[in-house]
């Protein structure tokens, strides 16, 4: 099925009686005044007496171009993307059943209404809520556990709308808050409550509190108030030292393009967030430092945007120790090469050029410097002119590059996290060999596609041991590391290694199934 | 009536250029007005209930159309109605849940399907074979095909369903044979929207009255010779007619698909799933282009030869997805093949199981059977691979399970005045040792669950006194035939009370009498207490004062019968005992009396929200366990099931074992309490009273009652 077209799943899993109609309801009415395709069913049967039942809606998350899609009337195993459950056997219940995989987010709440099957039990039938919750955590995509029956009586409302809260909370829903809330003032009874059990949900599905430094770092940002809301809502959900390092990251990424490529970096530490059991909490947090560095990757754009900087030019004078009225000018020395033209052109171009440069033996060889004051008019236009190529960017040929390589690594870090956490520590810091300009840059990338060739690659196809190729790329980057001119890769290569200069990570490493980023 | 179709019956008024949203089933409520019926009846059962409850709601609007709305007591009545379509030219539709349902009209049907109908006639039947099943596994194509009578089965979305309902009308009136429309229970619970058109006002109608009733005609009537002549009728005239008009209407559906040397006939009713699981298998978008051709039946009996013959002809191979037992349609499909000497392949059953809900996990699994033998050019690996995960997915969670989780079937609700009968019965089999009980359908039916497990047998609705007629002369001990009252109404009167009279047959009936139909909905039954005791009763039980199943059974000639308030478990278990031991022969009737919760905490609530508001004293009652007594064995739960008792973990660190506990949900009804003395159980139980807006004596009292207790109290 292409992306495109897919249907957004819900799938609501209560007691009846609870009011899983209503939040069915709902749902469907915010889809359907956001124009939406809806559709939702159900089997409440006699299960409207407390016994088990399910809601099930399909919508698309954008209006239909073309056709009217076509709805299916029951969800299919491994094909939810969300799920809520009013209670936590319920939602073990839906584990079981094979609807909750790495695409479900699931919600849920962590109270118990014990089976009579487990309260008539002589003794203790009671299931044990720690495996109920771990089977929940392990298999879903993201999990968002609370206790909503306390938040359900506190507000004196009903659970469905706790329900409602935590869905739109989790942030699964492709309308703001506010849709939600007019949707339930609209309908008419209990509105106050309701809204009161929505909003308590509405935070604690958000769950969790911004790491101090985060927030620190948000707000210096002078981020817009609503960008700000939505990255702390975001950030919330992480573990704290994920929550700076993203925060930064985000930041950066912001800076760096665009609002968009921001989202697409916390998309991905998302994902990785996913993918990575505790036990591979070093590998994920050295991944998300080296995504974020990764997705900033310094390019002829990036830097003439830095350098034509008031900031940057405030602290070139309190270096210089200039005093008022004192002038300071600066200026750059620049030398690029037919590569790093090559890098900010469209993609198509870029590799004509490289090509050409190659035939005539340009490369590595054809610099020509460039001294531009920026300080002068002149040499400002030239940087910012330079800077406000920025929205080609995404066009270049570098960055195509630079995604394709560090799409296949994430998918690599989703795949190697749950399985092998020592590894992915490994393969997280691999980034780390690239780095620098020119030159520099060129052995780097030698370095990691050596490295990926004979280490992450056979891991990955499952060709290896796992401890074993561990411990082999551990030893390896840090021979690398200590090996700045690059002599390894002279004595490994089987074929010179500056003829594959570009493409040097496979496109899906493996081919197996491993997910990778979420927008991949 | 349990719950409130205001909204849906401003969406009833819709007309053109308007848009319904809504469900299913209310938009087949909707259709039948657009098509200008005169009459509408039925038996509610999940999951057409709605149909009918929403018409009954909207009876003024019904009126001011002229429209008949009649809530009859069973499906043979409901069926019998549609009587009226065979001499007048008058639109009728009836609705009730199929296969059971069916069963009970089906007397009625055959005669009805015999003379055939002038006006438009149309059932319209819940069908399932899924998690919402409580229909047996039997399907209306039989009925359908054994009656000649038509079947549709339209694709579940709203527009198609209302399309067909409306061509159904006049696909009745074209081959003058009543039409049959099944709907699955998520085709009935399914929503969607589609735009509406004008009610029609039938042009014969309560408001506009036929002066003269209809000539005598012989030809008519379910009799020979007139019925051979019916029997003709039906394949030489009939059957033609329906497929002429069902081809000139395009009722069916083709939809085209590259892969055009195979292709799928599926039922209307599983159009959706099967497109979704060529979606899983790289064959249709979400769009619903297929790339294999399909040929959906929205009406599933009869099928057309020439439309089948040309559908398959210059195609290698054909899969029939047809959900249910036995495969009617694939059978006559092949038969249409080999007289058109079709030679393409034919596939169903020998690649889809033949029981069982079609799901698209299912189908999928079909899919990819025939791909492999029949698309080799298609990558069969994408199907495979995704069936493969979801048995890793499956097995995956079954290990962080660490086993099954257990079963969570439906319960009483909290405060149901029928599982104090229950419990008095578990009492009463400590004394007598197992009875055997006959259950019947209804809310009653839960206490096959735990933590009661009673039944021996379910034969059908109001058949528990006469399924166990035979059982009662061979037992030594007395059998237990229990009954609801809507039930009792429904069938059991006649077939078990009336049957047992009849044959001077001893036996012990127990009739559950809280005054609805509850477990569709508390709709009302002859029985149903009026409106000024409900007013008079307020929060107590309104069903105490009303005799019409006394009145009813002593007008038949019951001797024994003994009325008993439920929660008196105490004397209920007394009676029960007296009932099966006593030395009086005959029929024993012991009608236990408990208004239906629901309805009385609807009545209550508003009641008490006036009251509070008003600052007028009034007193909630409530139960409560005591944790530092409580040994936590957890029998009151094995005698009551309550919901809201349940058990939570001891605070006492000597203790591993969870106690009893009552949640806030409790609605004071007072089992547990009862039980607890009943049983000799245990001395953790109290009732807890909070008096809001107390009076001066409820201040004086309590001030001085605390402070000679606060004089005595040890800390």
């Amino acid at each position: 099925m292409s992306p495109s077209n897919a249907p957004f799943t819900i799938l609501i899993a209560a007691l009846g009686g609870e009011g899983g109609g209503v939040l069915a309801d709902w749902i469907v009415e915010c889809a359907v005044r956001q124009g939406l395709p809806v559709q939702a069913t159900s089997v409440p049967g006699v299960a409207q007496r407390t016994g088990a039942t399910s809601y099930y809606i399909e919508m698309l998350r954008q209006p239909a171009t073309g056709a009217a899609p076509v709805f299916a009337l029951s969800p299919v195993p491994g094909n939810v993307d969300a799920l809520v459950a009013s209670e936590l056997l319920e939602a073990a219940r839906m584990v079981e059943r094979g609807f909750v995989n790495a695409r479900t987010t699931l919600v849920a709440s962590t109270h118990r209404v014990y089976t009579t099957l487990e309260k008539m039990h002589m003794a203790d039938g009671r299931h044990d809520p720690q495996r109920l919750a771990g089977a929940a955590q392990a298999l879903a995509g993201r999990a968002v556990l609370f206790d909503m029956d306390v938040l359900t009586r506190r507000h004196g409302t009903v659970v469905s709308a706790v329900m409602f809260g935590a869905l739109a909370g989790a942030g699964v829903f492709p309308w703001p808050r506010e849709v939600c809330e007019a949707v339930i003032k609209d309908s008419g009874r209990g509105v106050q409550a309701s809204l009161a059990g929505f909003g308590a949900a509405f935070d604690a599905a958000q769950g969790g509190v911004v790491d101090a430094e985060a927030a620190a770092a948000l707000t210096a940002a002078e981020l817009p108030q609503a960008l700000r809301h939505d990255w702390s809502a975001r950030l919330k959900a992480w573990p704290e030292a994920v929550q700076r390092l993203a925060a930064h990251g985000a930041l950066r990424c912001l800076d760096y393009q665009n609002r968009a490529y921001a989202q697409t970096f916390l998309e991905r530490v998302d994902a990785l967030v996913r993918a990575c059991p505790p036990e591979a909490e070093v590998a994920r947090d050295e991944a998300i430092r080296h995504l974020a560095l990764w997705m900033c990757y310094e390019d002829v754009i990036r830097v003439a945007d830095l350098k034509s900087r008031a900031s940057r030019f405030a602290r070139v004078r309190s270096e210089a120790e200039a005093r008022p009225g004192e002038i300071v000018r600066i200026t750059e020395h620049f030398k690029p090469g037919p590569d790093e033209v090559a890098a900010v052109l469209p993609r198509a171009l870029g590799e004509a050029l490289v090509r050409l440069a190659e035939r005539r033996g340009w490369m590595g060889k054809a610099h020509f410097g460039l001294h531009i004051r920026t300080s002068s008019l002149w040499g400002f236009l030239m940087l910012r002119t330079l800077a406000w190529l920025r929205p080609l960017r995404p066009r270049s040929l570098r960055f195509a590059h630079e995604d394709e390589a560090l799409r296949a690594w994430l998918a690599a870090m989703a795949h190697l996290a749950p399985r092998t956490p020592r590894l992915a520590a490994s393969v997280a810091g691999l980034p780390q060999v690239i780095k620098g300009y020119g030159d520099t840059q060129v052995r780097g990338r030698q370095n990691y596609a050596r490295l990926w060739a004979t280490h992450v690659k056979p891991a990955l196809v499952g060709e290896v041991d796992d401890a074993a190729s561990a411990l082999a790329l551990e030893q390896a980057l840090r021979a690398t590391l200590a090996d700045p001119e690059g002599t390894l890769n002279t004595a490994h290569a089987r074929t010179p290694a500056a003829a594959q200069p570009i493409f040097w990570a496979p496109r899906r490493p493996g081919g197996d199934a491993a997910p990778s980023s979420p927008n991949a | 009536m349990e719950r409130s179709f205001h909204r849906e019956i401003e969406a009833l008024k819709l007309g053109q250029g308007d848009t319904f949203h809504g469900e299913g089933i209310l938009a087949v409520t909707k259709a039948l007005l657009q098509s200008g019926v005169t009459y509408v009846g039925g038996y509610q059962g999940s999951p057409i209930t709605h149909l009918l409850d929403v018409m009954v709601q909207a009876r003024d609007y019904m009126d001011e159309l002229g429209v008949h709305v009649e809530a009859c007591t069973n499906e043979s009545s409901a069926a019998a109605m549609l009587a009226a379509s065979i001499m007048y030219p008058v639109r009728g539709a009836v609705t009730w849940k199929s296969v059971v349902g069916t069963n009970v009209a089906s007397d009625a049907l055959s005669n009805l399907a015999s003379p055939g109908v002038m006006g438009g006639a149309l059932i319209v039947v819940g069908e399932d074979y899924g998690e919402g099943a409580s229909v047996i596994q039997e399907r209306t194509h039989a009925f359908a095909m054994k009656s000649a009578l038509w079947l549709m089965d339209p694709r579940p979305n709203l527009p198609t369903i209302v399309r067909m309902v409306e061509k159904s009308f006049e696909l009745s009136e074209a081959s003058n044979t009543p039409v049959m429309m099944e709907l699955r229970i998520r085709a009935c619970h399914v929503r969607g929207s589609f735009d509406t058109k004008d009610n029609i006002a039938p042009a014969i109608s309560t408001r506009q009255l036929q002066m003269q009733a209809a000539n005598f005609s012989y030809d008519r009537l379910s009799h020979p010779p007139a019925t051979f002549r019916h029997e003709k009728l039906k394949y030489e005239v009939r059957l033609p007619a329906a497929r002429r008009y069902i081809v000139d209407s395009g009722l069916n559906e083709h939809l085209p698909g590259r892969h055009e040397d195979v292709g799928i006939i599926v039922q209307g009713g599983l159009t959706n799933t099967a497109l979704r699981a060529l979606q899983l298998a790289g064959l249709a978008d979400g769009e619903g282009h297929t790339d294999v051709p399909m040929l959906v039946l929205n009406v599933v009996y009869p099928l057309v030869p020439e439309q089948i013959a040309d559908f398959c002809r210059n195609k290698r191979a054909v899969l029939v997805m047809e959900e249910g037992q036995p495969d009617f349609i694939e059978q006559e499909i092949n038969a249409h093949l080999r007289r058109a000497k079709v030679d393409t392949a034919l596939h169903g059953k020998d690649l889809l199981p033949m029981g069982g809900e079609y799901t698209a996990e299912v189908l999928l699994k079909g899919i990819e059977a025939f791909m492999a033998e029949h698309l080799e050019t298609v990558d069969v690996q994408p199907a495979r691979a995704l069936s493969t995960e979801v048995a890793q997915l499956r097995a995956q969670a079954s290990e962080a399970l660490g086993g099954g989780v257990p079963q969570r079937p439906p319960n009483f609700c909290v405060g149901c005045p029928e599982r104090p009968v229950f419990a008095a019965l578990k009492l009463v089999e400590r004394d007598t040792g197992k009875l055997h009980i006959s259950t019947d359908i209804g809310c009653h039916s839960f206490a096959t669950f735990e933590p009661f497990s009673f039944g021996n047998s379910i034969l059908g609705y109001g058949m528990s006194m006469a399924s166990s007629a035979a059982v009662k002369n061979f037992s030594a001990q007395r059998p237990v035939a229990i009954m609801g009252d809507g039930g009792f109404w429904h069938n059991g009167l006649l077939s078990g009370v009336s049957s047992a009279l009849l044959n001077q047959g001893d036996g012990v009936l127990v009739i559950m009498k809280n005054g609805y139909t509850s477990a569709t909905g508390t709709q009302e039954t002859i029985s149903t207490p009026e409106q000024e005791a409900k007013q008079l009763a307020e929060g107590n039980s309104a069903t105490a004062t009303e005799t019409t199943i006394e009145d009813t059974l002593k007008g038949m000639g019951v001797k024994w019968i003994r009325t008993v308030h439920n929660y008196r478990v105490a004397r209920v278990r007394d009676t029960l005992k007296e009932a099966i031991r006593s030395p009086f022969k005959g029929l024993k009737v012991v009608i236990a009396e408990g208004e239906c919760q629901l309805e009385r905490q609807r009545r209550l609530k508003p009641i008490r929200a006036r009251r509070l508001k008003e600052g007028l004293r009034s007193v909630r009652v409530r139960y409560g366990v005591d944790e530092d007594t409580c040994t936590g064995d957890h029998s009151c739960i094995r005698l009551s099931g309550c919901p809201t008792l349940t058990v939570k973990a001891s605070s006492d660190p000597l203790r591993r074992e969870p106690v009893a506990h009552v949640t806030n949900g409790c609605v004071g009804c007072g089992l547990c309490g009862e039980v607890a003395d009943a049983a000799v159980l245990c001395p953790s139980f109290h009732q807890i009273e909070v008096i809001s807006n107390p009076g001066w004596w409820d201040r004086v009292s309590d001030r001085l009652n605390r402070f000679f207790i606060g004089l005595l109290q040890p800390a």
